[in-house]
């Protein structure tokens, strides 16, 4: 198995799961880390995907234990596992719980990317799905559940089936390749597991997910744009763009993009997503500005609604985020305590009992350019600079201040 | 006076809302009867951003207007700006069945291939401005129509923008039961009042500074060649001051009315400004390099923005321009700004107001009026021998536009 060498791994199950690894793989065609499951083998036949493992047919267990050797030389010195399928059918509802238990069992992060049943496909489809869901929260370090019935919002009715599923699994695709981007930043500014499972929620838990690309020297609005339209980020009965983050506590941000990628892009982006989902709201970014000059920029927003867990509980990080620790540090003024030593503050009880959780602003390690009246507008970005920012701060030009008469 | 010989222009501005009211005089003159006009509240760099409050504030300007006037306004020609109004040359090919005379038909057909361009979805046409047709392969006819001919060409200037914000300005206006005669590019028509025909033919740049955008438009052998708008304008400069000389907006915008200069500190003699003590203003002194410093900055940042677009524009416009640059709009008043301006864009730069034109003197005399006014002469010039289309049917029609058929 070349997978076994893939750092990262994404794992398509079943036959929505597979589908989603050909538009991947079409997509990116050097993508590497790719790996198709299925009992169904004339969808393995024709997948595009190079490493592949069948199932044999009949009862999942019993296929799972079949494949037991293959998946765990698939897995083996994988530092982390995307699992994207869709539940409710028998074999991806019992195949990717065991795979995210697998794998959890050999150190590998998990994150699962499922999407749920439309509600015409029945009420047996939509209870095993629920039945998987539950296990996957228990064992997964997070799960995007895309909720296939609250896509359908943005599906035309006059839309063909085969179109309604088509949406159904480009959706799928793009949060998996959110995740998948998500969990291997680097560097400054990342996304860490724990920012993953507190903003993904725990079971009942919803994914509010849109994505968007765009070029040209507009790229940061249009991409903006573009992610804020998608469905899920729409509340039901409205058709405000990203009218679903009003209110979450935790919004994910994934900026793609080239090289040339500047801070003040970064910093109006989280600036109009806290806008949008209010002041208690905290934005975790990370970035990958690997990709050459002119490349175009993608943006990826994820968040939950509806996990009861996810709603107020802030859980403590297995890992401290580099935004979080910063923010730690900032909060201080005086004195200059180490990262850690706060995290450990953090776990021991405090004899004041705490009323509710605070909420906090994760902020970025750079100075804070003042925007002034234009701080609550739309930015003026040319060329990745925001204009807004007054000329002489941005060329670093010292001033006299004004002495009080 | 017929009533059909009245004109009001609106202009719903980033610092104010101005509406101007001219009657039509014998040979495309127009003689201004009286303007309206209150500070903008609710619009941020040229559009709108709370929509009751804009709406109250071009009510009070409306009412102003015709207090002023004794004019009732019920139509108006509006104004609009924004950064996501786009420009393009394009040209159009229509080739007839088999030689014959051009008709007006063959006149519209060009105009409609040459907005077979591929826009962002979201985008509806402002603007399609002729720029010179060519028949059968003689280029810059003036008029072909009933001339003989079989391959007609024509290049167009063509502005187009998100039809939502476009929508916003419209709505706005229709929420007072105006009716929209049509809606005009701000510096198209502050380039009618500011610049002369032989300037056109010459080739000029129109920068038009206001207090949310600057606009601007090229005049090539007398044609529209580009266009643009840059969400920068005074508002910039008052907050630049604000945040570096830490002073209230309120404090900021008053001393860049009064002291401000965009001249080169290193030119300036330097000094100190003292702002004395108001109710909740604890006065200080200021350094006048450092406010200098601060308007100089962002007043030639905003002219080499101007000079790259236009650089990137292609054809050399630059080098085309042999009237060189006119300034209008609130700040150009601002002492200094031409100097700054002829030193990034290397030309002639003169700062001036709307000319050609008669009645109360005190307004056209003063540069932020320009669009307002212009717009009355725009709606003079486009209606002199025709009807004009209302607003509505310009929808139907894409916003193919009359301007197209009158060319400039």
């Amino acid at each position: 198995m070349s997978a076994a060498a893939a750092r990262r791994l994404i794992v398509g199950v079943g036959n929505a799961g597979v589908a989603v690894l050909d538009l991947l793989a079409m997509e990116e065609p050097g993508l590497k880390g790719l790996l198709a499951v299925n009992n169904d083998a004339e969808s393995l036949a024709s997948t595009v995907v190079r490493d592949r493992i069948a199932v044999p047919a009949g009862d999942p267990a019993d296929g799972f234990l079949a494949a037991d050797d293959e998946f765990g030389k698939a897995f083996a010195g994988a530092a982390s596992v995307v699992l994207c399928g869709g539940l409710g059918g028998e074999t991806s509802s019992f195949l990717i719980p065991a795979l995210a238990i697998l794998a959890k069992s050999s150190g590998i992060t998990v994150v699962a990317c499922v999407g749920l049943p439309f509600s015409f496909e029945g009420r047996r489809r939509t209870e095993l799905a629920e039945t998987a869901l539950e296990k996957l929260h228990a064992v997964c370090d997070a799960v995007a559940v895309i909720g296939n019935e609250r896509l359908s919002g943005g599906t035309p009715s006059t839309a063909a089936v085969g179109e309604a599923f088509s949406i159904a699994d480009r959706t799928l695709l793009a949060c998996t390749k959110a995740l998948h981007g998500m969990i291997s930043t680097s560097g400054p500014v990342k996304i860490t597991r724990a920012d993953l499972k507190q903003a993904l929620g725990g079971e009942g838990s919803r994914a509010l997910f849109g994505t968007g690309t765009a070029s040209g020297a507009n790229r940061l609005h249009e991409a903006l744009e573009n992610a804020l339209s998608c469905p899920l980020l729409i509340q039901q009965g409205k058709t405000t763009p990203g009218s679903a983050l009003v209110g979450v506590p935790l919004v994910l941000l994934l900026l793609q993009g080239p090289s040339d990628l500047s801070f003040a892009e970064v910093q109006t982006v989280v600036g109009e997503i806290e806008r949008m989902a209010g002041d208690r709201c905290q934005v975790k970014t990370g970035v990958l500005a690997s990709l050459p000059s002119g490349a175009p920029l993608t943006l990826s927003i994820m968040a939950s609604v509806g996990g009861a867990a996810s709603a107020t509980k802030v859980s403590a990080p297995t890992e401290p985020s580099k935004a979080s620790v910063i923010h730690s540090v900032t909060e201080d003024v005086g004195e200059k305590p180490s990262p850690v030593r706060k995290t450990a503050q953090d776990e021991v009880p405090s004899k004041r009992p705490r009323s509710s959780p605070k909420q906090t602003q994760g902020t970025l390690d750079l100075d804070t350019y003042q925007r002034g009246r234009f701080d609550k507008s739309e930015p003026t970005i040319v060329a990745g600079e925001d204009l807004d920012v007054p000329t002489f701060l941005r060329k670093g030009i010292k001033l006299s201040p004004p002495r009080r008469s | 006076m017929s009533s059909e010989q009245i004109f009001v222009g609106l202009e719903i501005g980033t610092t104010k809302i101005c509406v101007v009211v001219a009657e039509g005089r014998s040979e495309d003159q127009i003689s201004i009867l009286g303007v309206g006009e209150t500070p903008s509240r609710g619009i941020r760099k040229g559009e709108i951003v709370d929509m009751a409050t804009a709406t109250e504030c071009v009510r009070e300007a409306i009412l102003d207007a015709e207090e002023k006037t004794n004019v009732e306004i019920g139509n108006v020609w509006v104004a609009i700006t924004g950064s996501h109004l786009r420009s393009l040359n394009n040209r159009g090919i229509h080739v007839l069945p088999q030689p014959g005379q051009i008709g007006q038909e063959d006149l519209d057909l060009v105009q409609t291939n040459a907005k077979e361009i591929a826009i962002p979805p979201q985008n509806i046409f402002l603007h399609t401005i002729l720029q010179s047709y060519h028949l059968d392969g003689n280029r810059n006819v003036i008029d072909p129509l009933e001339s003989e001919g079989m391959q007609l060409e024509a290049d167009f200037h063509i502005v187009h923008g998100i039809k939502t914000r476009i929508h916003n300005t419209l709505r706005c206006v229709e929420a007072l039961k105006l009716e929209i005669e049509d809606v005009v590019l701000g510096s198209l028509a502050s380039a009618q009042v500011v610049v002369t025909q032989h300037q056109k033919d010459l080739g000029v740049l129109v920068i038009d500074i206001g207090g949310g955008t600057t606009d601007y438009l090229v005049y090539q052998d007398g044609a529209v060649r580009h266009s643009g708008v840059l969400a920068l304008g005074g508002d910039h400069i008052t907050n630049d001051i604000s945040v570096g000389l830490k002073l209230p907006i309120a404090r900021a915008e008053a001393l860049k009315l009064q002291e401000g200069s965009a001249t080169d500190p290193a030119d300036s003699p330097g000094g100190v400004i003292t702002l004395r003590n108001d109710p909740g203003f604890l006065g200080c002194e200021i350094d006048r390099r450092s406010l200098e410093t601060i308007i100089h900055c962002r007043v030639r940042e905003i002219f080499e923005l101007v000079r790259d677009d236009l650089a990137r524009g292609g054809g050399e416009l630059l080098g085309v321009l042999g009237a060189g640059v006119v300034i209008t709009g609130g700040c150009a008043k601002l002492r200094g700004i031409a100097g700054v301006a002829s030193e990034v864009l290397g030309q002639t730069v003169r700062v001036t107001t709307a000319r050609n034109v008669g009645g109360a003197l005190q307004t056209f005399e003063n540069p932020q009026y320009s669009t307002a006014i212009g717009l009355t002469k725009y709606a003079r010039l486009v209606t002199r021998d025709l009807r004009p289309v209302g607003f509505l049917d310009r929808i139907a029609q894409g916003f193919g536009g009359i301007f197209g058929r009158r060319g400039r």
